[in-house]
């Protein structure tokens, strides 16, 4: 019933030629997957690219926590895997618009030794295909065959060593770089896991930061994963019919929803002599699109259940969608629930009687009382605009926020818009900072490739992405002394995309604590009415889960990651 | 081929002649890499210290698990057979005792992605043991659906009452569980006992590391375990004495190895998967590294689809043994100039001035039939051609039986003690651990007495230590008498948590064994054979000699597993040089433009829809007149709720709706002259 209007609502929005922003990493993170590592899609990345603005990269992780002295065999791709990227740009048309499928292939060398590498020769040497289809998979075009991966970074004397291959890892990784038939640049092979988190501390019952003065620890430092990097020009991703200029910055128009898989075949029959065989169809087995969707929202009984889906299935699926509008985690972060429980939660606390009306605690309402009402007319809550999505019924807190930060992205609409300019009232048109709208209902990552680049090296760059610049929007001189668009640092951050530097971690977790609801103009319960930068948003805003960037710099060119640390430097 | 070794074996049993062995496993095959569930990691068996009528059999599964590895962490898998397998007669095909675990899973608490809260566990495991005696025909259960201790993921989530307000020792201790048939029994998580220098061994054999320092691979890293303590008289041979004839009665041999099995058919559907069809081996596990460092890449895949009885019909590995990899490491005439890590460790290439054991060279072969090797395990008419197949097969006399048959109490596998310099003549014993079925297996005789951890000279060298005291320190070297050694009850004569299979096994490679016999190394020249080449062997080491924690003294002898909010749960994060979140700061905060500061902001009714009644709450910034009023849908007043002016505070609106028809009505709020607002209010 929900779903059917959620569908109606979609059609709507497209029908009105709307355009939209977003919020939210999968290590192991249901049950099945965690057993078959090899098909484990860990994260996925998507940002303009810093050094070349007209394109996208696209990155998507596999194989998690890779132990970097994991030997004999060490990692690699899997065989008889579907590796797969793909890229929505037009919600009117169900499935995807692009999409790159990676198959690989494992070789012997040398297969008298035991070793990985010997005098030259590479074992579980693996190459690769590059398929790519524009119409939603039905035909395939080969771009990129023979493509090599590198080996692993088993040591110097495998690496460099005479007895080895004789050269240098650094020139292993270019070697890899290859550029596709149709014009992208790939790079497939192991690399430093660039996502980092506490997760010990985390899954502790939610200890994060370690309370007690405990020392903070990246449960993913010094480990490795394999990415597929595809380096792709805008124009290649842009919708049919739009011109490769953006009217503005936040060109609805420029919006591609991202999201990578792993699929295997139906059935694997294992022989008596150690080789096993693999027929039937391909299902899915994993996906990613939002960074820890299935890892910290979707509780544990529906893991499995989340990983078979596409995104285009969750917009007929109902069971679901209420782990967004009343997300466990909120539990953690309200003292009428178990808030109390988790301590290192304590600054992270929902709003519960926002502007003395509004409680966006678990199972409250929300905005619901607004419905309908002639405040709300001509807003994205406004149900003849955008029909019943954003506000589909009492006792779904965050409809308004997680759910379509997640399902749908963010329009550049009100009341989607920073505070700042809104005078007070949160549903007035204010400043814009975000739209990444593409309103297929599905779980992806979405991007505005129309946002500039933040660069890396600006002193406002900021890993807390659009968190950063919804703040530099309300409280920076230089940006909220007007409510026009304009460039923001950091409006090229997550959930607008996501760059490799960017906490979602963090911000998911300020997400929660309903930092967004902020932005916009919902102020913390302690708002007073004149200084909205109350304790209760300083406590959100620095809260700090103790893991605040990854444990190895990043590259300042394609592919952007880190060297995989070697077999030699960790334990 | 074959055919003639099993004649061998069977003259061999024929007259019921005697025999001890050397060699772990983790992501050690192609396939099995990828099946992290189903991955045999190591065994071990040793009498147990504290309960010296009991062997302890150890099997662990699911390498390298990290502490840290939410959410889901890491357990046993469900629709998988992991065995124990015991062997204590050859004469038998296939195996005598068979001990059969499996799990099924349960989530007590769907609702949430943590492992635990408030008591409940999800991804819980429950296992069934199964014993067989009559080699898998037939099974009794002889536990049934004992928990699983779940993983240790840190303080919160197992001490503390949101958790499951309990020790993690007290919950091993409460998951120990004796069996019907007398076994103890513990199955569960546990720090990996193995240590070796992962990293430094795999980049071309730099063990220990050249120029830098030596890491343990598996420190931090747990593992999970099946541990068994089984009543000696249960694993007997049948027939066999209760009490042994001396400590190395051959008749208390037992060979033990692990599996894991899976069904042949998987098949995926949606978020779920399906087994069928008969159980397939796809792991196993008897003698340390030989599936590592032994069998190349392209036979790893198909050794761990045997059982150790099908390899006396193969004849593909047997080389692997005879000539192994490791060897031309050892070898300056190979490749031993391209591992320096290995300089110290040489293979005899010119033994007593006439035997090279180089890879492809002939080893004792030119002995065979002569005289010198009549009546010795080297002589046709005893032992077959077991030991001596063929020219080219250096290793047949040592490294091919340690992993294959284990090692008899006759000559020449004696120590050279009491051999007057003959490596062929009757010398001290030190070992028996004879069970030739062929197949590779961990060997232990269950008569040597365990050595006391604490003695002085507990080693973890195990037989090479033996073997060391019993050639050069009094009183051990100053008969050729049986006596108890200590060590002898380390590997490879079974294997104990602590012993260092990793060092064995490299100076077997180097030929320690054949030195222990009198094969001397090169440089032996008639005098002291304790010469700078069997000190350069002997003192050799990895650089990672112990588990990174200490053993317990008492069943499951397994240290606790780390714990995911602790030292091994991460990489310490670097706080200094964090990036700044906010190099902008708070400073310029726009009142204008953000907060103008209205007279009365949003409000809201609740419930709604309502039948009876509805509450509109609203707050008001600064003093200004209120007007709240409800019309129905035609525009026609109802009511006027509120009109008065008002101070700055929260207040709230009762709409008292019990007498008016169903249906939409809508509350205007105004300030002064401007509508600020419209409620919408729907009575049911």
């Amino acid at each position: 019933m929900l779903r059917s209007s959620l569908l109606r609502l979609c059609s709507a929005l497209l029908y009105f030629g709307w355009a939209l922003s977003a919020s939210a990493s999968s290590h192991r993170e249901a049950p099945l997957i965690a057993n078959d590592p090899l098909a484990d899609n860990t994260d996925v990345y998507a940002f303009r690219s810093p050094d070349d603005p007209n394109t996208v990269t696209l990155i998507a992780c596999y194989i998690p926590t890779e132990l970097p002295h994991g030997g004999p065999n060490f990692h690699t791709f899997g065989e008889n895997i579907r590796y797969e990227l793909h890229v929505d740009n037009d919600a009117s048309i169900p499935g995807d618009e692009v999409t790159y499928r990676f198959t690989f292939t494992r070789s012997n060398q040398d297969p008298t030794t035991f070793f990985r590498i010997r005098l030259g020769q590479e074992n579980l040497y693996t190459t690769y295909k590059c398929e790519r289809s524009t119409d939603g998979g039905q035909t395939w075009t080969t771009i990129v065959t023979n493509g090599k991966v590198p080996p692993p970074f088993i040591g110097e004397r495998s690496i460099e060593g005479p007895v080895g291959l004789n050269t240098t890892y650094a020139s292993l990784m270019q070697q890899a770089i290859t550029t596709a038939s149709s014009g992208e640049k790939v790079f497939c092979g192991p690399i430093d896991d660039p996502f980092y988190v506490d997760l010990g501390g985390v899954f502790d019952l939610g200890n994060l930061p370690r309370q007690g003065g405990a020392q903070p620890r990246d449960g993913i430092g010094q480990f490795n994963c394999h990415a597929i990097c595809i380096q792709v020009p805008i124009t290649t991703l842009l919708k049919a019919g739009v011109a490769p200029t953006p009217v503005n910055i936040l060109d609805g128009n420029f919006v591609i929803g991202f999201w990578a898989s792993a699929s295997r075949r139906a059935t694997r029959t294992l022989n008596t002599n150690g080789t096993y065989t693999d027929s039937g169809d391909w299902v899915q087995v994993s996906r990613l699109g939002m960074p820890l969707t299935n890892e910290a929202v979707i509780p544990i009984g529906f893991k499995d259940y989340w990983n078979s889906l596409t995104p285009y299935d969750e917009i007929t699926d109902t069971s679901l969608d209420n782990f967004f509008y009343n997300p466990e985690l909120a539990l953690y972060m309200d003292n009428r629930f178990f808030g109390a429980a988790v301590p290192a939660f304590a600054p992270l606390r929902i709003q519960t009687k926002s502007l003395g009306a509004f409680d966006f605690g678990y199972g409250k309402d929300g905005l619901w009382g607004l419905k309908g009402s002639p405040a709300v007319a001509g807003t994205a809550l406004d149900d003849a605009i955008f029909g019943t999505l954003l506000l589909p019924g009492p006792g779904m807190a965050r409809s308004v926020d997680l759910w379509p930060i997640f399902h749908t992205g963010v329009p550049n609409f009100p009341p989607y818009q920073l505070a700042t300019g809104k005078n007070g009232n949160p549903l007035a048109a204010g400043k814009p900072f975000i739209n990444n709208f593409l309103p297929n209902g599905g779980d992806m990552l979405r991007l505005n490739m129309a946002t500039p680049v933040t660069p890396r090296n600006d002193p406002n760059f900021s890993p807390l992405g659009i968190v950063s610049a919804a703040v530099l929007g309300l409280t920076n001189p230089t940006y909220a002394s007007n409510a026009n668009l304009e460039f923001i640092p950091n409006m090229d951050g997550f959930p607008n995309g996501r760059r490799l530097e960017d906490d979602v971690t963090r911000i998911e977790l300020q997400a929660v604590s309903g930092i967004a609801l902020a932005a916009i103009g919902l102020w913390y319960d302690d708002f007073g009415g004149t200084n909205p930068v109350t304790q209760d948003l300083l406590d959100v805003l620095t809260y700090e889960t103790g893991v605040n960037q990854n444990d190895k710099a990043f590259q300042p060119s394609f592919p952007y990651v880190a060297a995989p640390w070697s077999g030699k430097e960790t334990e | 081929m074959r055919s003639i070794f099993k004649n061998s074996l069977a003259a061999l049993l024929l007259f019921a002649s005697l025999s001890t062995a050397l060699a772990s496993s983790h992501r050690e095959a192609p396939l099995i890499a990828d099946d992290p569930l189903a991955d045999n990691v190591d065994v071990y068996a040793f009498r147990s210290p504290d309960r010296p009528n009991t062997i302890t059999l150890m099997a662990t599964y699911v390498p390298l698990q990290l502490p840290q590895g939410g959410p889901n962490y890491y357990s046993f898998g469900e629709n998988i057979r992991y065995e124990i397998h015991v062997d204590n007669d050859p004469a038998k095909p296939g195996d005598e005792i068979i001990y059969r675990v499996t799990f099924e899973m349960t989530n007590e608490d769907p609702s949430t992605f943590f492992n635990i809260r408030l008591g409940k566990q999800n991804l819980k495991m429950r296992y069934t043991l199964a014993r067989s005696d009559n080699g898998g025909q037939s099974w009794v259960n002889i536990l049934w659906r004992v928990p699983v201790p779940p993983t240790n993921i840190g303080q919160r989530s197992i001490d503390s009452p949101i958790g499951l307000g309990k020790s993690y020792e007290t919950l091993v201790n409460q998951a120990i569980r004796n069996a019907s048939t007398g076994e103890r029994v513990y199955v569960g998580p546990a720090d990996d006992p193995f240590f070796v220098d992962l990293g430094g061994a795999f980049d071309l054999g730099d063990l220990p590391r050249q120029g830098s320092n030596a890491r343990d691979g598996l420190a931090c890293k747990n593992v999970s375990a099946i541990c068994i303590q089984v009543p000696i008289y249960t694993l007997l041979k049948k027939g066999a004495q209760r009490s042994p004839s001396n400590i190395l009665d051959p008749n208390w041999v037992i060979g033990v190895w692990a599996s894991a099995s899976r069904q042949a058919t998987r098949t995926l559907t949606a978020g779920d998967e399906s087994y069928s069809g008969p159980w397939v081996q796809v792991s196993r596990l008897g003698m340390p590294l030989t599936n590592e460092v032994v069998i190349p890449v392209g036979m790893k895949d198909y050794w761990n689809s045997l059982t150790p009885y099908q390899e006396i019909n193969d004849q593909l590995l047997d080389p692997f043994f005879y000539n192994p990899e490791l060897a031309l490491y050892m070898d300056d005439d190979l490749f031993g100039g391209a591992v320096p890590a290995f300089s110290k460790l040489r293979i005899q290439r010119n033994s007593l001035g006439a035997f090279d054991f180089g890879n492809g060279k002939d080893g004792l072969f030119p002995l065979k039939g002569t005289p010198a090797v009549a009546g010795t395990a080297l002589d046709d008419a005893v032992f077959g051609t077991l030991l001596l197949p063929g020219p080219g097969k250096p290793r047949s006399v040592d490294l091919w039986p340690i992993f294959h048959t284990g090692v008899p109490n006759v000559r020449p596998y004696q120590l050279a003690t009491g051999k007057n310099g003959n490596p062929l003549a009757a010398g001290k014993p030190f070992i028996h651990n004879f069970l030739p079925n062929g197949g590779d297996m961990l060997r232990l005789n269950m008569a040597v007495p365990p050595t006391p951890r604490n003695d002085p000279n507990f080693s973890s060298l195990g037989i090479v230590s033996a073997a060391v005291l019993g050639l050069t320190q009094p009183p051990y070297n100053t008969n050729a008498n049986l006596q108890f050694i200590p060590n002898m009850d380390g590997f490879p004569n079974g294997r104990r948590l602590e012993d260092d299979v990793t060092r064995i096994e490299l100076q077997a490679v180097a030929g320690v064994a054949l030195a222990a016999i009198g094969l001397w190394y090169d440089d032996f020249g008639g005098g002291s054979p304790v010469t700078q080449d069997l000190l350069d062997v002997l003192t050799y080491t990895t650089g990672v000699e112990s588990n990174d924690v200490p053993f317990k003294s008492g069943f499951p002898y397994l240290a606790l597993p780390h714990a995911g909010d602790g030292d091994c749960g991460g990489t310490p994060a670097d706080a200094a040089s964090r990036p700044d979140a906010f190099a902008g700061g708070f400073s310029g905060f726009n009142d204008r433009l953000v907060n103008s500061a209205p007279d009365a902001v949003v409000a809201a009714n609740f419930p709604n829809p309502f039948s009876d009644a509805t509450t509109i709450r609203y707050t008001i910034e600064a003093t200004t007149d209120v007007n709240i009023s409800v019309f129905d849908r035609s525009g026609k007043l109802i009511e006027v709720l509120v009109n008065q002016r008002m101070d700055a505070g929260q207040y709230e609106a009762r709409f008292e709706s019990a007498a008016l028809p169903a249906g939409l009505y809508f509350a205007k709020i105004s300030t002064g002259a401007q509508s600020v607002q419209v409620l919408k209010l729907v009575k049911n």
